[in-house]
Protein backbone atom coordinates (compact mmCIF):
# COMPACT_ATOMS: atom_id res chain seq x y z
CA UNK A 1 0.00 0.00 0.00
CA UNK A 2 2.87 2.32 0.84
CA UNK A 3 4.64 1.63 -2.28
CA UNK A 4 1.95 2.29 -4.24
CA UNK A 5 1.14 5.36 -2.57
CA UNK A 6 4.94 6.50 -3.38
CA UNK A 7 4.19 5.80 -7.12
CA UNK A 8 0.84 7.80 -7.50
CA UNK A 9 2.47 10.31 -4.95
CA UNK A 10 5.48 10.87 -7.85
CA UNK A 11 2.74 11.35 -10.59
CA UNK A 12 0.93 13.56 -8.18
CA UNK A 13 3.05 16.13 -8.03
CA UNK A 14 3.65 16.20 -11.95
CA UNK A 15 -0.32 16.25 -12.43
CA UNK A 16 -0.48 19.65 -9.59
CA UNK A 17 1.80 20.86 -12.25
CA UNK A 18 -0.30 19.98 -15.52
CA UNK A 19 2.18 17.96 -17.20
CA UNK A 20 0.80 14.75 -16.50
CA UNK A 21 -0.14 13.04 -19.47
CA UNK A 22 -0.88 9.99 -21.85
CA UNK A 23 -1.94 7.28 -20.03
CA UNK A 24 -0.79 7.77 -16.94
CA UNK A 25 -2.51 10.83 -16.85
CA UNK A 26 -5.42 9.27 -17.23
CA UNK A 27 -4.26 6.39 -14.57
CA UNK A 28 -3.61 9.32 -11.91
CA UNK A 29 -7.02 10.73 -13.10
CA UNK A 30 -9.07 7.91 -12.81
CA UNK A 31 -7.32 7.05 -9.36
CA UNK A 32 -8.78 10.61 -8.37
CA UNK A 33 -11.84 9.57 -9.48
CA UNK A 34 -11.92 6.51 -7.13
CA UNK A 35 -11.89 9.14 -4.47
CA UNK A 36 -8.34 8.70 -3.10
CA UNK A 37 -8.06 11.34 -0.13
CA UNK A 38 -4.77 11.07 0.17
CA UNK A 39 -3.76 12.03 -2.92
CA UNK A 40 -6.48 14.61 -3.35
CA UNK A 41 -4.85 16.36 -0.64
CA UNK A 42 -1.39 15.63 -1.74
CA UNK A 43 -1.80 17.50 -5.37
CA UNK A 44 -4.10 20.05 -2.97
CA UNK A 45 -0.82 20.85 -0.95
CA UNK A 46 1.49 20.52 -4.26
CA UNK A 47 -0.23 23.49 -5.55
CA UNK A 48 0.12 25.48 -3.06
CA UNK A 49 3.61 25.16 -3.30
CA UNK A 50 3.01 25.43 -7.14
CA UNK A 51 2.03 29.41 -5.75
CA UNK A 52 5.94 30.31 -5.50
CA UNK A 53 6.01 30.66 -9.47
CA UNK A 54 2.94 33.30 -10.35
CA UNK A 55 4.06 34.78 -7.19
CA UNK A 56 7.98 35.42 -8.60
CA UNK A 57 6.52 36.82 -11.82
CA UNK A 58 6.63 40.97 -11.56
CA UNK A 59 3.28 41.89 -11.29
CA UNK A 60 1.19 43.64 -13.84
CA UNK A 61 -1.57 45.96 -13.27
CA UNK A 62 -4.48 45.32 -15.59
CA UNK A 63 -5.93 48.31 -17.28
CA UNK A 64 -8.76 49.82 -15.45
CA UNK A 65 -11.58 48.67 -18.53
CA UNK A 66 -11.10 44.97 -17.68
CA UNK A 67 -13.08 45.74 -14.26
CA UNK A 68 -15.46 48.08 -15.71
CA UNK A 69 -16.14 45.64 -18.51
CA UNK A 70 -16.42 42.54 -16.01
CA UNK A 71 -18.86 44.32 -14.58
CA UNK A 72 -20.62 45.09 -17.16
CA UNK A 73 -21.27 41.69 -17.77
CA UNK A 74 -22.48 40.74 -14.35
CA UNK A 75 -24.48 43.42 -14.51
CA UNK A 76 -26.07 42.81 -18.18
CA UNK A 77 -26.10 38.65 -17.96
CA UNK A 78 -27.38 38.90 -14.54
CA UNK A 79 -25.57 36.29 -13.16
CA UNK A 80 -26.30 35.09 -9.71
CA UNK A 81 -23.56 33.71 -7.80
CA UNK A 82 -24.16 30.06 -6.86
CA UNK A 83 -25.36 30.97 -3.32
CA UNK A 84 -27.69 33.44 -4.53
CA UNK A 85 -29.72 31.12 -6.91
CA UNK A 86 -29.37 28.68 -3.67
CA UNK A 87 -31.47 31.14 -1.64
CA UNK A 88 -33.62 32.32 -3.91
CA UNK A 89 -34.48 28.56 -5.29
CA UNK A 90 -36.75 28.39 -8.29
CA UNK A 91 -36.89 32.40 -9.22
CA UNK A 92 -33.79 32.64 -11.13
CA UNK A 93 -34.54 29.41 -13.15
CA UNK A 94 -37.34 31.15 -14.96
CA UNK A 95 -35.69 33.95 -16.56
CA UNK A 96 -33.29 30.78 -18.23
CA UNK A 97 -35.49 30.29 -21.32
CA UNK A 98 -35.27 27.51 -24.28
CA UNK A 99 -33.41 24.02 -24.02
CA UNK A 100 -31.45 25.60 -20.58
CA UNK A 101 -34.93 25.73 -18.97
CA UNK A 102 -36.05 22.37 -19.86
CA UNK A 103 -32.99 21.35 -19.20
CA UNK A 104 -33.15 22.47 -15.28
CA UNK A 105 -36.55 21.57 -14.90
CA UNK A 106 -35.32 18.18 -15.79
CA UNK A 107 -32.93 18.00 -13.52
CA UNK A 108 -35.14 19.30 -10.72
CA UNK A 109 -37.56 16.70 -11.39
CA UNK A 110 -35.40 13.91 -11.67
CA UNK A 111 -32.69 15.12 -9.25
CA UNK A 112 -33.13 13.11 -6.14
CA UNK A 113 -30.35 10.65 -5.63
CA UNK A 114 -27.19 12.50 -5.92
CA UNK A 115 -24.51 11.11 -3.95
CA UNK A 116 -26.81 12.80 -0.60
CA UNK A 117 -24.62 10.57 1.31
CA UNK A 118 -21.16 12.88 0.64
CA UNK A 119 -22.75 15.94 -0.85
CA UNK A 120 -25.74 18.42 0.68
CA UNK A 121 -28.13 17.98 -2.54
CA UNK A 122 -27.82 22.09 -2.92
CA UNK A 123 -24.45 21.99 -3.67
CA UNK A 124 -25.48 19.39 -6.46
CA UNK A 125 -28.16 21.21 -7.81
CA UNK A 126 -25.97 24.51 -7.86
CA UNK A 127 -23.11 22.45 -10.12
CA UNK A 128 -25.43 21.16 -12.56
CA UNK A 129 -26.57 25.12 -13.15
CA UNK A 130 -23.44 26.17 -13.75
CA UNK A 131 -22.52 23.67 -16.01
CA UNK A 132 -26.14 24.22 -17.87
CA UNK A 133 -24.77 27.95 -17.84
CA UNK A 134 -21.78 27.26 -19.73
CA UNK A 135 -22.48 27.92 -23.17
CA UNK A 136 -19.78 25.04 -23.82
CA UNK A 137 -21.54 22.03 -21.88
CA UNK A 138 -22.49 19.98 -24.17
CA UNK A 139 -25.91 17.65 -23.46
CA UNK A 140 -25.77 14.06 -24.90
CA UNK A 141 -29.19 11.28 -24.75
CA UNK A 142 -27.31 7.64 -23.02
CA UNK A 143 -29.09 4.84 -25.15
CA UNK A 144 -29.69 1.43 -23.33
CA UNK A 145 -28.13 -1.34 -24.72
CA UNK A 146 -27.00 -5.31 -23.86
CA UNK A 147 -28.75 -6.67 -20.79
CA UNK A 148 -30.48 -2.96 -20.00
CA UNK A 149 -32.14 -1.61 -23.55
CA UNK A 150 -34.85 -0.17 -21.43
CA UNK A 151 -32.11 2.08 -19.88
CA UNK A 152 -31.95 5.71 -20.48
CA UNK A 153 -30.19 8.66 -19.48
CA UNK A 154 -28.58 12.04 -20.36
CA UNK A 155 -24.81 12.87 -19.71
CA UNK A 156 -23.72 17.03 -19.55
CA UNK A 157 -20.54 17.33 -20.38
CA UNK A 158 -18.28 20.04 -20.07
CA UNK A 159 -14.60 19.42 -21.50
CA UNK A 160 -13.15 21.21 -18.50
CA UNK A 161 -13.84 17.92 -17.02
CA UNK A 162 -16.94 18.25 -14.97
CA UNK A 163 -19.90 16.14 -16.22
CA UNK A 164 -23.47 15.09 -14.82
CA UNK A 165 -24.99 11.72 -15.40
CA UNK A 166 -28.62 11.09 -14.83
CA UNK A 167 -29.64 7.60 -15.43
CA UNK A 168 -33.62 6.08 -15.22
CA UNK A 169 -35.03 2.44 -16.21
CA UNK A 170 -31.38 1.14 -15.33
CA UNK A 171 -32.13 -1.46 -12.71
CA UNK A 172 -30.10 -1.76 -9.31
CA UNK A 173 -26.60 -2.96 -9.55
CA UNK A 174 -26.27 -6.61 -8.42
CA UNK A 175 -24.72 -7.53 -5.54
CA UNK A 176 -20.58 -7.13 -5.99
CA UNK A 177 -21.40 -5.05 -9.16
CA UNK A 178 -20.96 -1.41 -9.71
CA UNK A 179 -21.94 0.64 -13.08
CA UNK A 180 -19.11 2.45 -13.77
CA UNK A 181 -19.16 5.65 -15.64
CA UNK A 182 -16.40 5.84 -18.89
CA UNK A 183 -15.82 8.71 -20.84
CA UNK A 184 -13.72 8.24 -24.32
CA UNK A 185 -11.76 10.17 -26.44
CA UNK A 186 -11.08 9.57 -30.20
CA UNK A 187 -8.68 6.87 -30.45
CA UNK A 188 -8.10 6.78 -26.32
CA UNK A 189 -8.59 4.05 -23.85
CA UNK A 190 -11.56 4.22 -21.67
CA UNK A 191 -11.20 6.53 -18.86
CA UNK A 192 -13.33 5.72 -15.29
CA UNK A 193 -14.91 9.10 -13.78
CA UNK A 194 -16.70 7.65 -11.72
CA UNK A 195 -19.28 4.95 -10.16
CA UNK A 196 -23.49 5.83 -10.57
CA UNK A 197 -25.62 3.83 -8.29
CA UNK A 198 -29.48 3.68 -9.03
CA UNK A 199 -32.34 3.39 -6.63
CA UNK A 200 -35.46 0.77 -6.60
CA UNK A 201 -37.09 2.94 -9.21
CA UNK A 202 -33.99 2.75 -11.73
CA UNK A 203 -33.28 6.42 -10.89
CA UNK A 204 -29.57 7.64 -10.10
CA UNK A 205 -27.22 10.50 -11.06
CA UNK A 206 -23.89 11.35 -10.13
CA UNK A 207 -21.79 14.47 -10.55
CA UNK A 208 -18.03 14.33 -11.81
CA UNK A 209 -15.40 16.44 -10.93
CA UNK A 210 -12.56 14.65 -13.15
CA UNK A 211 -10.13 16.77 -15.46
CA UNK A 212 -9.93 17.80 -19.00
CA UNK A 213 -8.63 15.15 -20.99
CA UNK A 214 -6.23 16.04 -23.61
CA UNK A 215 -8.71 15.50 -26.81
CA UNK A 216 -12.49 15.92 -26.57
CA UNK A 217 -14.43 13.26 -25.37
CA UNK A 218 -16.15 11.28 -28.74
CA UNK A 219 -19.08 8.67 -26.39
CA UNK A 220 -19.82 7.96 -22.80
CA UNK A 221 -20.68 4.62 -21.38
CA UNK A 222 -21.88 2.68 -18.36
CA UNK A 223 -20.39 -0.62 -17.91
CA UNK A 224 -21.51 -3.24 -15.33
CA UNK A 225 -18.26 -4.13 -13.41
CA UNK A 226 -16.98 -6.17 -10.97
CA UNK A 227 -16.42 -4.10 -7.64
CA UNK A 228 -13.80 -2.09 -7.05
CA UNK A 229 -13.00 -2.39 -11.67
CA UNK A 230 -11.77 0.62 -12.66
CA UNK A 231 -8.80 0.27 -14.47
CA UNK A 232 -10.60 -0.59 -17.98
CA UNK A 233 -14.15 -1.58 -18.90
CA UNK A 234 -14.48 -5.40 -18.44
CA UNK A 235 -18.14 -6.15 -18.56
CA UNK A 236 -21.55 -5.54 -20.30
CA UNK A 237 -22.36 -1.71 -21.46
CA UNK A 238 -25.70 -0.67 -20.44
CA UNK A 239 -25.35 2.35 -21.65
CA UNK A 240 -24.18 4.58 -24.63
CA UNK A 241 -23.81 7.65 -25.61
CA UNK A 242 -24.37 6.38 -29.39
CA UNK A 243 -26.88 4.23 -31.01
CA UNK A 244 -25.24 1.31 -32.72
CA UNK B 1 -0.34 35.15 5.06
CA UNK B 2 -3.10 33.46 7.01
CA UNK B 3 -4.90 36.80 7.77
CA UNK B 4 -5.10 37.63 4.55
CA UNK B 5 -6.20 34.19 3.21
CA UNK B 6 -9.05 34.70 5.30
CA UNK B 7 -10.36 38.23 4.71
CA UNK B 8 -10.12 36.64 0.84
CA UNK B 9 -12.06 33.85 2.29
CA UNK B 10 -14.58 35.99 3.57
CA UNK B 11 -14.88 38.09 0.27
CA UNK B 12 -15.49 35.26 -1.56
CA UNK B 13 -18.37 34.28 0.71
CA UNK B 14 -19.74 37.49 0.85
CA UNK B 15 -19.53 37.17 -3.52
CA UNK B 16 -21.00 34.59 -3.25
CA UNK B 17 -24.47 35.92 -1.49
CA UNK B 18 -24.01 38.40 -4.68
CA UNK B 19 -22.49 41.48 -2.84
CA UNK B 20 -20.34 43.52 -5.76
CA UNK B 21 -18.43 45.18 -3.26
CA UNK B 22 -16.72 42.45 -2.03
CA UNK B 23 -16.80 40.81 -5.25
CA UNK B 24 -14.68 44.34 -6.28
CA UNK B 25 -12.17 43.95 -3.41
CA UNK B 26 -11.53 40.09 -3.98
CA UNK B 27 -10.74 41.48 -7.72
CA UNK B 28 -8.37 44.43 -6.46
CA UNK B 29 -6.29 41.50 -4.23
CA UNK B 30 -5.67 38.78 -7.34
CA UNK B 31 -6.28 40.99 -10.21
CA UNK B 32 -2.68 41.72 -11.31
CA UNK B 33 -1.56 38.29 -10.27
CA UNK B 34 -3.83 36.73 -12.47
CA UNK B 35 -2.89 39.29 -15.22
CA UNK B 36 0.77 38.69 -14.92
CA UNK B 37 -0.07 35.10 -14.85
CA UNK B 38 -1.90 35.58 -18.15
CA UNK B 39 0.40 37.47 -19.82
CA UNK B 40 3.25 35.52 -19.02
CA UNK B 41 1.42 32.44 -20.46
CA UNK B 42 -0.41 34.34 -23.16
CA UNK B 43 1.69 36.83 -24.46
CA UNK B 44 -0.67 39.26 -25.78
CA UNK B 45 -2.34 41.55 -24.15
CA UNK B 46 -5.78 41.55 -25.59
CA UNK B 47 -5.63 37.62 -24.55
CA UNK B 48 -4.48 38.59 -21.12
CA UNK B 49 -7.35 40.88 -20.47
CA UNK B 50 -9.93 38.26 -22.03
CA UNK B 51 -8.77 35.56 -20.04
CA UNK B 52 -8.69 37.94 -16.71
CA UNK B 53 -12.15 38.70 -17.70
CA UNK B 54 -13.26 35.11 -17.78
CA UNK B 55 -11.67 34.30 -14.82
CA UNK B 56 -13.14 36.47 -12.89
CA UNK B 57 -16.64 35.79 -14.11
CA UNK B 58 -16.43 31.69 -12.93
CA UNK B 59 -14.83 33.18 -9.91
CA UNK B 60 -18.00 35.27 -9.72
CA UNK B 61 -20.48 32.58 -10.56
CA UNK B 62 -18.42 29.78 -8.71
CA UNK B 63 -17.99 31.68 -5.35
CA UNK B 64 -20.82 29.47 -3.66
CA UNK B 65 -18.92 26.46 -4.57
CA UNK B 66 -15.44 27.66 -3.16
CA UNK B 67 -14.48 25.86 -0.01
CA UNK B 68 -11.10 25.97 1.70
CA UNK B 69 -10.63 22.13 1.48
CA UNK B 70 -10.48 23.55 -1.84
CA UNK B 71 -7.06 25.09 -0.92
CA UNK B 72 -6.34 28.60 -0.58
CA UNK B 73 -8.46 31.25 -2.39
CA UNK B 74 -4.92 32.50 -4.71
CA UNK B 75 -4.53 28.77 -5.36
CA UNK B 76 -8.19 28.56 -6.23
CA UNK B 77 -8.22 31.44 -8.53
CA UNK B 78 -4.98 30.74 -10.01
CA UNK B 79 -5.52 27.50 -11.21
CA UNK B 80 -8.81 28.58 -13.08
CA UNK B 81 -6.32 30.90 -14.58
CA UNK B 82 -3.65 28.19 -15.74
CA UNK B 83 -6.43 25.82 -16.57
CA UNK B 84 -8.29 28.29 -19.19
CA UNK B 85 -4.63 29.77 -20.41
CA UNK B 86 -3.52 26.17 -20.54
CA UNK B 87 -7.03 25.95 -23.03
CA UNK B 88 -6.16 28.65 -25.21
CA UNK B 89 -2.78 27.63 -25.39
CA UNK B 90 -3.70 24.04 -26.77
CA UNK B 91 -6.07 25.76 -28.87
CA UNK B 92 -3.70 28.10 -30.33
CA UNK B 93 -0.89 25.35 -30.61
CA UNK B 94 -3.36 23.17 -32.63
CA UNK B 95 -4.45 26.21 -34.57
CA UNK B 96 -0.56 27.55 -35.28
CA UNK B 97 1.22 24.28 -34.68
CA UNK B 98 3.74 26.41 -32.42
CA UNK B 99 3.33 27.13 -28.81
CA UNK B 100 4.17 30.66 -28.84
CA UNK B 101 2.10 33.74 -30.23
CA UNK B 102 3.61 35.71 -33.28
CA UNK B 103 2.48 37.34 -36.02
CA UNK B 104 5.18 35.79 -38.39
CA UNK B 105 3.84 32.11 -38.09
CA UNK B 106 7.17 30.35 -39.77
CA UNK B 107 8.92 32.28 -36.83
CA UNK B 108 6.70 30.38 -34.48
CA UNK B 109 7.83 27.10 -35.75
CA UNK B 110 12.04 28.32 -34.86
CA UNK B 111 13.36 26.71 -31.86
CA UNK B 112 15.35 29.93 -31.41
CA UNK B 113 12.26 31.87 -31.80
CA UNK B 114 11.35 29.66 -28.61
CA UNK B 115 14.16 29.64 -26.90
CA UNK B 116 14.71 33.39 -26.74
CA UNK B 117 11.01 34.09 -25.83
CA UNK B 118 11.18 31.81 -22.60
CA UNK B 119 14.76 33.52 -21.64
CA UNK B 120 13.26 36.65 -21.78
CA UNK B 121 10.31 36.04 -19.27
CA UNK B 122 12.64 34.39 -17.31
CA UNK B 123 14.36 37.56 -17.11
CA UNK B 124 11.42 39.04 -15.22
CA UNK B 125 11.00 36.94 -12.78
CA UNK B 126 11.97 38.21 -9.57
CA UNK B 127 15.55 36.92 -8.48
CA UNK B 128 14.87 37.14 -4.43
CA UNK B 129 12.02 34.33 -5.13
CA UNK B 130 12.73 30.83 -4.22
CA UNK B 131 13.12 30.10 -8.44
CA UNK B 132 16.44 31.77 -8.28
CA UNK B 133 17.52 28.97 -6.21
CA UNK B 134 16.56 26.10 -8.07
CA UNK B 135 19.42 24.58 -10.31
CA UNK B 136 18.51 25.82 -14.16
CA UNK B 137 17.38 22.31 -15.57
CA UNK B 138 14.69 22.21 -12.79
CA UNK B 139 13.54 25.63 -13.14
CA UNK B 140 13.67 25.28 -16.94
CA UNK B 141 11.03 22.27 -16.64
CA UNK B 142 9.21 23.74 -14.45
CA UNK B 143 8.55 26.62 -16.15
CA UNK B 144 7.63 25.51 -19.16
CA UNK B 145 5.14 23.13 -17.64
CA UNK B 146 3.48 25.74 -15.32
CA UNK B 147 3.77 28.60 -17.34
CA UNK B 148 3.52 27.88 -21.71
CA UNK B 149 0.90 24.55 -20.51
CA UNK B 150 3.41 21.69 -21.76
CA UNK B 151 3.24 18.25 -21.05
CA UNK B 152 5.99 16.44 -19.73
CA UNK B 153 6.01 14.26 -23.41
CA UNK B 154 5.71 18.10 -25.15
CA UNK B 155 8.99 18.74 -22.60
CA UNK B 156 10.72 16.02 -23.32
CA UNK B 157 10.51 16.18 -27.06
CA UNK B 158 10.95 20.19 -27.06
CA UNK B 159 14.55 19.88 -24.85
CA UNK B 160 15.55 16.36 -26.63
CA UNK B 161 15.42 14.93 -23.01
CA UNK B 162 14.28 11.36 -22.10
CA UNK B 163 11.04 11.37 -20.61
CA UNK B 164 12.15 9.62 -17.20
CA UNK B 165 15.01 12.97 -16.59
CA UNK B 166 12.19 15.30 -17.53
CA UNK B 167 10.10 14.05 -14.90
CA UNK B 168 12.57 13.29 -12.44
CA UNK B 169 13.60 17.00 -12.75
CA UNK B 170 10.06 18.23 -12.40
CA UNK B 171 9.39 16.10 -8.94
CA UNK B 172 13.20 17.45 -7.63
CA UNK B 173 12.07 21.04 -8.33
CA UNK B 174 8.85 20.49 -6.17
CA UNK B 175 10.71 18.78 -3.70
CA UNK B 176 13.77 21.40 -3.48
CA UNK B 177 10.66 24.24 -3.35
CA UNK B 178 8.85 22.95 -0.71
CA UNK B 179 12.10 22.99 1.62
CA UNK B 180 12.91 26.05 0.82
CA UNK B 181 9.34 27.13 1.55
CA UNK B 182 8.76 25.30 4.26
CA UNK B 183 5.97 23.46 2.85
CA UNK B 184 6.81 20.06 3.52
CA UNK B 185 3.97 17.58 3.33
CA UNK B 186 4.02 15.77 7.27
Amino acid sequence: MAREHEHWTEQGEIFALGALDGREGEDFEAHLAAGCAICEAHVRETRETLSVLHRALKPINPPGAVKTRLFDQIAKDNVVPIAAARTKQIAPWRKITGALAAGIVGIVIGGTYYRLHYEPRHTVYSAVINLLLDPVTRDHTLFGTGPTTQAKGRFLWNESGEGHIFATNLPTAPEGKMYAVWTIAHNSAPRYVGTITTDANGQGGLHINSTRSEKPIETFAVTLEPQGNTAAPSGPMVLVSKQS
Amino acid sequence: MAADSNIAVQLIQRAAAQDREAFSQLYDRFSSLVFSLAMRMLRAQSDAEDLLQEVFMQVWRQAGSYSQERGSPEAWIINIARSRAIDKLRAIRRRDKSFILTDDPAAAESPDNVESAVGESEAKLAMNSALANLPEAQRRVLELAFFSGLSQTEIAERLAEPLGTVKTRMRAAIQRLRVMLGTQAA
